[in-house]
């Protein structure tokens, strides 16, 4: 089984759990520094008037920050093959902890935060179509698996982590757009809100195509 | 009538008391003050220029704002107060030579960078020299052409149009390397956005929607306008280049804390957060 499995795949396959260790490690960092709680501390410290003026903000925001470090969890164990197949109850466990913390907390207050989010209507839009597809990726991965279509569950669940992964690639883009072109914080901001998710998808996509045409 | 006649006694007795006290009181203050050119009284201000200074340190600031303001005049004593980079000191010192228009004044001594200032006014300027004490600090003289400039406060001062506001005191250097090969460098300075110029922290109550676009460097001026407003005198040189070359800009006073209004400190409070805010995260991994 082992050797059909080009070289190429090998290597991209630990670039991939190197990276995504990483960044998931960096993500753990940002979200600790929103403990011991406070109304008033790194992100929130520009979302002040958020903060007085609409007193679910604050909870919503924490349940985000919160839950969405467990969804990405999943980027180490749902896609690795050797654990479906020898381990399938790890796959099932996480996975279900993954469609839960989606569909109860990250999605809807992901969407919630998105309407109150910084830079005007342009990244509103972005983050609110962003957490609707992601919610919807996500029920839809988890009913084609109740029926049985596991290549229609894997398809979707593969666009449902491409969009839970904007969480890094955002990030990421900010860092690159900053020190390339340093735009004012808004203007960054706008143009992130786009490009955080939309190459993940596309990108996810044509792996999927490629995955399955033959 | 016998009650009249003493009634006009006490009269006449209590109005001479008070005339041996106003009489005495008018005497003893003009011995000790007869003051000298009261026109010449309040803040004048220019340019100190280094003229001797360490030719090795790179820490030199050729060119600083100064206020020397001239309290009181006397033949036997003359004070005031020098009001540069920062550094507020009492002058006292005496009128020089027979000229009534010629000054030697100096700071305490006390302070690493007090020193002696020796000036002439002619006309409407003021102009001298100053030579430090301590000849082991960085710029041990400087010379000095002031004009008498009052310093009021207005809330509605802005930073003047004309220029740009780039921060020459931190620099990034970049590596260019060009078509054919050769390799140059650059030196990188961050500019101002426009908002310094439009954002008065001094007359409206700032919101997070209005900072939120800004930069470290946008946000540091607006809030910096605001003691400047004051006349607060800057300790940082990073924030001195902006504000020296103003034309309003007349430092005064090293602490305006009591001077600011309910509605500015509230804007510095949120100015400050929004600097942090800048700080910690405009370039990093995160928001």
């Amino acid at each position: 089984m082992a050797k059909q499995i080009p070289k190429r795949a090998i290597i991209l396959k630990w670039v991939w759990r190197l990276g995504f260790s990483i960044f998931f490690y960096l993500m753990l960092a940002i979200t600790l520094r929103y403990f011991p709680i406070n109304p008033n501390v790194a992100f929130l410290q520009i979302k002040q008037s958020e903060i007085t003026s609409v007193p679910s903000y604050f909870y919503i925001f924490y349940i985000h920050v919160c839950s969405s470090a467990f969804t990405l969890l999943a980027g180490f164990t749902q896609f690795s093959t050797f654990l479906l197949k020898r381990y399938p109850i790890i796959h099932k466990t996480i996975g279900m902890i993954y469609v839960y913390t989606v569909v109860l907390l990250s999605g809807p207050s992901g969407i919630y935060i998105g309407y109150y989010a910084n830079g005007g209507i342009t990244s509103k839009i972005s983050f609110i179509l962003l957490g609707i597809l992601w919610l919807l990726f996500t029920i839809l991965g988890i009913r084609l698996i109740k029926t049985g279509n596991r290549i229609g569950h894997e398809k979707f669940m593969l666009r449902s982590f491409a969009l839970a992964f904007s969480a890094i690639t955002l990030r990421l883009w900010k860092v690159v757009l900053v020190f390339f072109f340093h735009p004012p914080p808004m203007e960054v901001y706008r143009i992130i809100a786009w490009l955080g998710w939309i190459p993940n998808l596309l990108l996810i996509e044509w792996y999927i195509i490629k995955k399955y045409k033959k | 009538m016998k009650r009249i006649i003493y009634a006009l006694i006490a009269v006449a007795l209590i109005s001479c008391k008070k005339d041996k006290t106003t009489v005495i009181t008018p005497t003893v203050t003009q011995v000790q003050e007869q003051e000298i050119h009261t026109d010449w009284y309040g803040s004048w201000v220019g340019n100190f220029n280094a003229e001797k200074y360490n030719e090795n340190s790179e820490d030199v600031s050729y060119v600083n704002k100064i206020s020397i303001v001239i309290k009181k005049i006397t033949s036997d004593i003359v004070t005031g107060q020098s009001v540069v980079a920062g550094n507020s000191r009492p002058l006292t010192g005496t009128i020089s030579g027979t000229d009534n228009n010629a000054f030697v004044l100096k700071e305490p001594g006390d302070n690493k960078y007090d020193g002696t200032f020796t000036f002439r006014i002619d006309g409407d300027t003021l102009s001298g020299k100053w030579i430090s004490n301590n000849k082991k600090v960085t710029v041990t003289e400087r010379s000095f052409k002031l004009v008498k400039k009052q310093f009021t406060y207005y809330p509605q001062l802005m930073l003047p149009e004309e220029r740009d506001y780039i921060d020459y005191s931190h620099t990034k250097t970049e590596e260019i390397v060009e078509e054919d090969g050769t390799v140059s460098n650059e030196n990188l300075y961050r500019q101002a956005s426009e908002s310094v110029r439009t954002i008065n922290a001094s007359t409206q109550e700032l919101t997070e929607d209005q900072l939120k676009n800004l930069k470290k460097l946008d946000l540091e001026i607006i809030r910096n306008t605001i003691f400047a407003r004051h006349g607060y005198t800057f300790k940082k040189k990073s924030v001195r280049q902006f504000f020296d070359p103003v034309d309003w800009y007349v430092p005064v006073s090293e602490d305006v804390s009591a001077d600011l209004t309910k509605l500015e400190k509230d804007n510095i409070v949120l100015l400050k957060r929004f600097e942090k805010y800048a700080e910690d995260n405009y370039d990093s991994f995160g928001r």
